[in-house]
């Protein structure tokens, strides 16, 4: 299929059609979870379930990919199915206008090969990291701020969050001082996508420790975390 | 010497986690340090100290998107 020409051979043929039969559940739909779709949608990842409660506004132009001036005030979840669908007509995307929660996290999951997070708060990765493990799901974490970005892998068991957030009393990061900015979503959110195609293809990836990216010094660092 | 991160840094007696974050300039205002796997609290980082050989990670909070 000339869709996925560019994609061969660092994907095969036989690749290209496991790609085809999976799942992925990506939470949140803002920086990283646009850029993510993106990818996985021109990647040819069969079905995306996306998963969001906002919609667009100002201040998410400076990054977001699926923002626009012409969409302010739009679901961003919806505008994640129909930028999804318009760029590859052969992935089906399920949109949910909803806060993740515990409440709905199980049926959320529900047939999901991996579970991507990219989410942008504390208490809510938090509870994304318990529901894979209940799961038994593969979990792709990311988050940013300013210039730095980190990504890691959370198998099923594993509690890494737990060592990433240690204080539960806090909900947000460096992020509300040091704000996103476009490249360092872009990049982290890429390497997510890898890590997240990685896992769907049975190719070895992070494993107990994070990618630390460093923009500004100009550094890519592997950190064990246990 | 000890680890810090991927880089090998040099260590000196009664070294403590705060003198550590000063001189590598760690000045954002949410730290997280853990050495040899062991998380050290905020408030435990003036008077915490680093021994010859440790590994000590340190990390910045980040949960943006």
């Amino acid at each position: 299929m000339k869709r996925y020409l560019r994609n061969h051979d660092a994907i095969s043929e036989a690749e290209q059609e496991v790609l085809a039969a999976k799942r992925v559940l990506v939470v949140g739909c803002g920086g990283l979870g646009g850029m993510v779709i993106e990818c996985l949608a021109r990647i040819g990842v069969g079905h995306l379930r996306v998963v969001d409660g906002d919609v667009f506004e100002e201040s998410n132009l400076n990054r977001q990919l699926l923002s626009s001036s012409m969409n302010l005030g739009r679901p961003k979840p919806l505008a994640a199915q129909q930028r999804a669908m318009a760029v590859n007509p052969l992935v089906e995307v399920e949109a949910f206008q909803i806060l993740f929660a515990s409440e709905n996290a199980a049926e959320l999951l529900a047939d999901c090969d991996v579970a991507v997070d990219c989410l942008d708060n504390i208490p809510s990765r938090l509870v994304l990291q318990e529901a894979a493990k209940e799961a038994g799901l593969p979990l792709v974490h990311a988050a940013v701020a300013g210039w730095r970005g980190r990504i890691c892998v959370i198998h099923p068991g594993e509690d890494l969050l737990g060592l990433l957030y240690p204080n539960l009393e806090e909900t947000q990061g460096e992020e509300q001082q040091m704000g996103t900015l476009s490249f360092t979503v872009a990049l982290t959110a890429s390497w997510q996508a890898a890590e997240t195609v990685k896992l769907l293809l049975g190719k070895p990836g992070l494993q107990g420790e994070i990618l630390d990216l460093d923009l500004l010094n100009g550094s890519a660092n592997r950190l064990r975390l246990n | 010497m000890i680890k810090v991160n991927t880089e090998e840094s040099p260590w000196r007696p009664g070294m403590t986690v705060r003198a550590l974050l000063d001189e590598k300039l760690f000045t954002f205002r949410h730290i997280i340090v853990r050495i040899n796997g062991e998380f050290v609290s905020e408030e435990d980082f003036e008077k915490q100290t680093i021994q010859d050989g440790d590994d000590v990670l340190v990390l910045h909070l980040m949960a943006g998107g």
